[in-house]
């Protein structure tokens, strides 16, 4: 049965945006009783109200033995001891990790946002620098106008030398060529001039000659003989 | 109330209603659900770490197929360590302690490991039974001893865990009780057996989670062999 009055979808039907989360939780005294219990038994009752009705309440239970201390007591104060102590010492810890965690988790989403907008700035300042490359385009195409031209005057000087070489290779060949005919000429004469020479020697004047020789070294022989 | 040391370990009932159900669903009722936030509270990321942490231990020496058992191990783990822990409170009922809940848990699971082995690489599952490099003569013997070992293990499994809590838990209440009673007549001896008590709490504690650990573990192990 369905009743007329109840209302329905009352809600908004949307769970974006969620609400944020509080940042601290609520206050709690003792670890177990909030904030909130102490305040709402203040006005009437002040500070120590809310105190006195657990004192009460307690030994109210211990007393008629609505809560009987058994071994029961002894283990319970012994597994307390064992959770509070665990949560005294390792909270903070605990607390601290499982905030590191979600550091961590938001740290990646961050890095990866600002990774993109990293990559991002430095496509853009690539792109204008290659907007200004273009602008230099002209200056580039300037400086390779004149490589090629200095090029082709390098090449146009070298063949002008190669032809050069060539020519004055002929030339010295052709003077070489006379040189070397004056030269075997000029041998072939004096050869030719010796060979009469020596053929006109007769025996009579090798004679003459030799005794000339002689008296000369007889002469020469005198002359040292007083020098010594 | 007088309690005897029978009484933390009946089934919970109310006027003739069997609470067995309602104390095993409880535990996980403590763990609060992911909800929609990409940022949870610390209670919730400590737990989703928690869980992730146990599904990577557990899945990551199987294989792919082994992976669709990762709902029901990780589950269970978590079953078994809040329903273990929050039976060392003072008063309350550990279903674990319990032999036909172990049993019951223990049983169909490895029932399932022994039947996917069997049923997909029959083989490998039946090779199993006979470790490598025994020698010729003792492998009739062999095999019958490693038949036996299979199928003690869903025993096994159960009574571990049972063993395991109900002793525990006996020997609490057990020392406890010589505590009381020590208090009125040897105050030291009672301070002594306190603080007896008091290192078997923390081993209680660290043996409810990890029993829970290992009877997930062997689960898994079981698996690994036969999926």
């Amino acid at each position: 049965v369905l009743h007329t009055t109840r209302p329905l979808h009352t809600t908004q039907q949307c769970s974006a945006p969620l609400p944020p989360l509080p940042e601290k939780g609520g206050e709690v005294r003792y670890g177990l009783i909030p904030e909130e219990f102490f305040q709402f038994l203040y006005p009437k009752t002040g500070v120590t109200g809310p105190y006195m009705l657990g004192t009460g309440l307690l030994l109210y239970l211990l007393s008629k033995e609505i809560y009987v201390v058994n071994h029961e007591t002894v283990a319970a104060a012994c597994i307390l001891t064992v959770i509070i102590y665990g949560v005294k010492k390792y909270g903070s810890d605990v607390a601290a990790f499982a905030d590191k965690l979600n550091e961590e988790k938001v740290a990646k989403a961050l890095a990866v946002k600002n990774e993109a907008i990293k990559d991002l700035e430095t496509a853009i300042e690539q792109e204008k620098k290659e907007q200004w490359r273009v602008e230099g385009r002209s200056y580039l195409f300037d400086a390779k106008r004149n490589n090629i031209a200095m090029l082709l005057e390098t090449n146009y000087r070298e063949r002008l030398l190669t032809v050069y070489n060539e020519v004055k290779k002929r030339l010295d060949y052709q003077v070489a060529m006379q040189n070397l005919k004056r030269q075997k000429e000029q041998d072939h004469m004096i050869q030719w001039v010796e060979k009469n020479v020596v053929q006109s020697i007769t025996p009579q004047q090798q004679k003459e000659s030799i005794a000339k020789c002689i008296l000369d070294l007889k002469a020469l022989s005198k002359s040292a003989q007083a020098a010594v | 109330m007088n309690l005897s040391f029978f009484d933390q370990f009946t089934s919970p009932c109310l006027l003739g209603i069997p609470l067995i159900l309602l104390s095993m669903l409880f535990p996980p009722l403590l763990l609060p659900t992911p909800g929609n936030r990409w940022i949870t509270n610390r209670l919730s990321t400590l737990q989703l770490w928690f869980f992730h942490l146990i599904t990577k231990q557990l899945m990551i020496p199987m294989n792919k197929t082994g992976h669709k058992w990762a709902l029901m191990l990780t589950s269970l783990m978590v079953l078994l360590i809040t329903i273990n822990l929050l039976g060392l409170l003072p008063y309350t009922f550990t279903p674990t302690t319990q032999l036909s809940m172990n049993m019951a848990l223990a049983f169909p699971l490895w029932l399932a490991t022994l039947l996917t082995g069997l049923r997909h690489q029959p083989s490998i599952s039946l090779g199993h039974l006979l470790p490598e490099g025994t020698p010729t003569l003792l492998i009739p013997a062999l095999i019958l001893i490693e038949t036996t070992s299979l199928l003690i293990r869903p025993l096994a499994l159960g009574v571990r865990l049972t063993a395991n809590l109900t002793a525990g838990h006996l020997l609490i209440q057990l020392i406890s009780t010589a505590t009381t009673a020590l208090l009125p007549i040897m105050p030291a001896v009672s301070i002594l057996t306190t603080s007896i008590l008091l290192l078997l709490t923390i081993l209680e504690v660290a043996v409810a989670m990890i029993q829970a650990y290992v009877f997930v573990l062997l689960l898994s192990l079981y698996l690994q062999e036969n999926i």
